[in-house]
């Protein structure tokens, strides 16, 4: 979008004239949940950087002075321990330990006796001793010459931030008020800035940095809402009140949208929200009965989970088990691994979620970008074909056995699968079982108790889709990541914008392997789950289940649109559309098929935003799913868009 | 007084994590508890987390411990075996 904004500036120059800054403005950023939203813009500033002046006092006032400001110690510490709480419950208990070290700064010693010393030693008034005790200690921390250790800093200026906020008799305690259409837009949503937040009223998140795994992409994926980062400067050119669109099914935020614009995308958020919604108003019953084709096949659909705060949308839409729980999610940015007694909790809980029908817990998918804790800064040349999953784990073998452990211990009291990411070779499966063997051997020993662990490989890398019918004779279940399949089938990096028109999920290639691999696991009975983002959507889904797919695992919010199509579909027709897919050339073929035969015999399940956009001359756009004629930029595919799942 | 050396062993050496369990341990005693960084550049009051992470002990670095009280045996040995085993963080 950078040449509207260009355009823009020229305007403005030419005119010079206030009003033209209304003027719509298109950005692009990462989409890191679903959706669409459109609203106010809600500024949220992290660092509130108050002006704090300096009051001399009288001998006299020092004694209320100090009361005062342990009297704030004790406000902040309040609202620091129900920040802590909320946090805990929306993100787990792993990614709200940093408010401990909070909580302990706020009650530190040095902190106070300093404070307190200087507002003695040169009468002035706390805000002024807080903010030069506090900036003192920074100027220490800038020292330090362990970028970890030296960014503790940030926390040390929430707390005393937090100090200040208390003073000034600002109650921060509950929710701020949030008017019903805000869309927060914030530099970076910082973890105790959004516990604040009453996210029962944020429609939409936009912020300047952030990637998938930034706090503001997983409170945003955990509460369904949508949420673009990555929008570079896009904060400093908004104002609270603006109007404002956020597309995370593009990436795209418009400031200060036309009346067409913002009338076009309201259309479409309410259709969004009619095929998440209908299902949902049929009542709980019909959600939870299995899911049936027209011709009585039944199509099982499970959740993919990353964090406790979608959790609760499991039930909700009726997902039949876990059928991809991302472990690596319980890794909190920069921090170490956690022990095998708290990935066994975690493991429980994700079993206990998933009920009789279980949980697929997949081993770390770590390297690549996603080097957890300790390897930052050793980057690879090419990260995608690197260290990565399962040849990190396997190379890394302390973290494996600890998380192997922890699976077959949650085993003993839940129902786990365990699926091993990034198969290219037979050997992979034979290493990691040995370990597995010899950990439930130990686990054994030390008088543990474990349970029955069921061993899948993720399929999604080409050789493992040509060598399917090896695999299928050593594991006992199969997983297709159709995110990865794409990338290393079609050699095309999905994070990479320039490559993005290369990226297509409906590519002969693709269908093919997908079909090889479901036919190996039919041969060797064992089953088969689809768990990339193709399944979320019903005309993907449609090919999918066209190709033998009967088990498809995608974001619980998902689930009741899939379910709604499946449901009012046959399997034989499906398969005859799939066949005809299989047949094509290229891309473009199998797309304008889909397009063709989906719109006319099922226009009531396929609107045609629902389906996949011709693609344009210019060559610019690739497969969008929804197009509209102000909408020509959409670079929609499912995988591409979530640049860094897996 | 009780003292004894201990080097950090965990990655990220004492961050925000390892700083809040070792604090949340001395707080249990009623001695006093510093460490020190050996080569003597900085020491800290085991007992501010504040303190404790201005001592910017990364991984590797060794500290002596000491502390100072009617519980100092207890005290020194229930931080010296937290540093020593890693925070008890998996990874080593």
């Amino acid at each position: 979008m950078r040449v509207d904004r260009e355009w823009i500036w020229r305007d403005r120059e030419v005119s010079k004239r206030k009003k033209l800054e209304r003027i719509e403005a298109r950005w692009r950023g990462v989409a890191v949940s679903e959706g669409l939203a459109v609203g106010r813009v809600l500024r949220i500033h992290n660092g509130a950087r108050q002006q704090v002046y300096r009051a001399t006092l009288s001998e006299g006032d020092l004694i209320h002075e100090t009361r005062r400001f342990r009297a704030a110690v004790r406000l902040a510490r309040r609202q620091l321990r129900a920040v802590k709480k909320r946090a805990e419950h929306a993100l787990g208990a792993d990614h709200s330990y940093i408010f401990d070290a909070h909580l302990l700064m706020l009650q530190d010693r040095k902190l106070h006796e300093d404070i307190e010393t200087y507002i003695c030693r040169e009468r002035v008034n706390a805000e002024w001793a807080v903010k030069v005790v506090s900036d003192r200690l920074l100027a220490v921390y800038a020292e330090i010459k362990d970028d970890y250790l030296r960014e503790r800093s940030s926390d040390v200026e929430d707390v005393t931030r937090r100090i200040l906020v208390a003073l000034s008799g600002e109650n921060a305690q509950n929710p701020r008020p949030i008017p019903e259409d805000a869309i927060v837009v914030a530099e970076e949503l910082m973890p105790s800035v959004a516990a604040e937040l009453d996210f029962a009223h944020v429609r939409a998140i936009a912020s300047d940095a952030g990637g998938w795994t930034s706090h503001t992409a997983i409170i945003a994926r955990g509460l369904s809402i949508p949420a673009v980062v990555g929008l570079g400067d896009f904060y400093r050119h908004t104002r609270t009140g603006d109007e404002i669109v956020v597309d995370a099914r593009t990436g795209e935020v418009v400031l200060h949208p036309s009346e067409k614009t913002s009338e076009s995308y309201r259309v479409r958020a309410e259709t969004l929200a009619m095929q998440t919604g209908m299902v949902v108003g049929e009542g709980p019953n019909r959600m939870h009965e299995p899911l049936r084709t027209l011709d009585g096949v039944e199509i099982i659909l499970r959740a993919n989970v990353e964090l406790p705060a979608e959790y609760e949308a499991v039930s909700r839409y009726g997902a039949r088990g876990i059928g991809l729980y991302r472990s690596e999610f319980l890794l909190s940015q920069g921090e170490e691994m956690p022990s095998e007694d708290e990935q066994c909790v975690a493991y429980l809980e994700v079993a206990r979620l998933g009920g009789e029908d279980g949980a697929t817990v997949r081993l770390f998918d770590l390297g690549g970008d996603k080097m957890g804790p300790g390897h930052e800064g050793e980057v690879e040349r090419n990260p995608a074909l690197g260290l990565r999953a399962i040849r990190f784990c396997l190379q890394r073998e302390s973290v494996l056995r600890t998380q192997v452990r922890a699976v077959l211990r949650a085993a003993a009291r839940g129902k786990i699968h365990l699926v091993l990411p990034m198969i290219s070779d037979l050997t992979d499966v034979r290493r990691a079982r040995r370990i597995i063997d010899e950990e439930r051997e130990n686990l054994g020993r030390e008088g543990r108790e474990v349970g029955a662990v069921k061993i899948g490989a993720m399929i999604e890398v080409p050789s493992a889709v040509l060598i399917a019918d090896k695999l299928a004779s050593e594991v006992d279940f199969f997983s297709l990541g159709t995110n990865d399949l794409v990338q290393y089938l079609l050699a095309v990096d999905r994070s990479n914008e320039k490559v993005a028109d290369w990226f297509r999920s409906l590519h002969p290639a693709v269908l093919q392997s997908i079909r090889r691999t479901l036919e190996a696991a039919r041969a060797a009975s064992i089953p088969a789950v689809v768990c990339g983002e193709m399944a979320a959507t019903p005309a993907y889904a449609f090919i999918l289940v066209g190709l033998g797919a009967r088990d498809l695992s995608m974001t619980a919010s998902s689930i009741p649109r899939v379910r709604r199509v499946m449901s009012a579909l046959d399997t034989a027709r499906m398969r005859t559309v799939a066949e005809e897919c299989l047949e094509c050339g290229t891309a473009d073929d199998v797309e304008e098929i889909v397009r063709a035969r989906l719109s006319t015999e099922w226009p009531h399940l396929f609107p045609a935003e629902s389906l996949p956009a011709p693609r344009l001359s210019t060559g610019n756009n690739s497969e969008g799913l929804s197009s509209t004629e102000d909408d020509g930029t959409n670079r929609l595919a499912p995988g591409s868009r979530r640049a860094d799942v897996r | 007084m009780v003292e004894c050396q201990v080097t950090v062993i965990n990655r990220l050496g004492l961050h925000a994590r390892a700083a809040a369990r070792l604090v949340q341990t001395t707080g249990a005693f009623s001695s006093t508890v510093r460490l020190e960084r050996s080569d003597r550049s900085a020491s800290a009051d085991a007992k501010s987390i504040l303190s404790v992470l201005m001592l910017a002990a990364s991984r590797g670095t060794e500290l002596r411990a000491t502390a100072e009280g009617v519980d100092e045996e207890e005290a020194l040995r229930a931080v010296c075996e937290l540093i020593a085993s890693g925070f008890g963080e998996t990874e080593k």
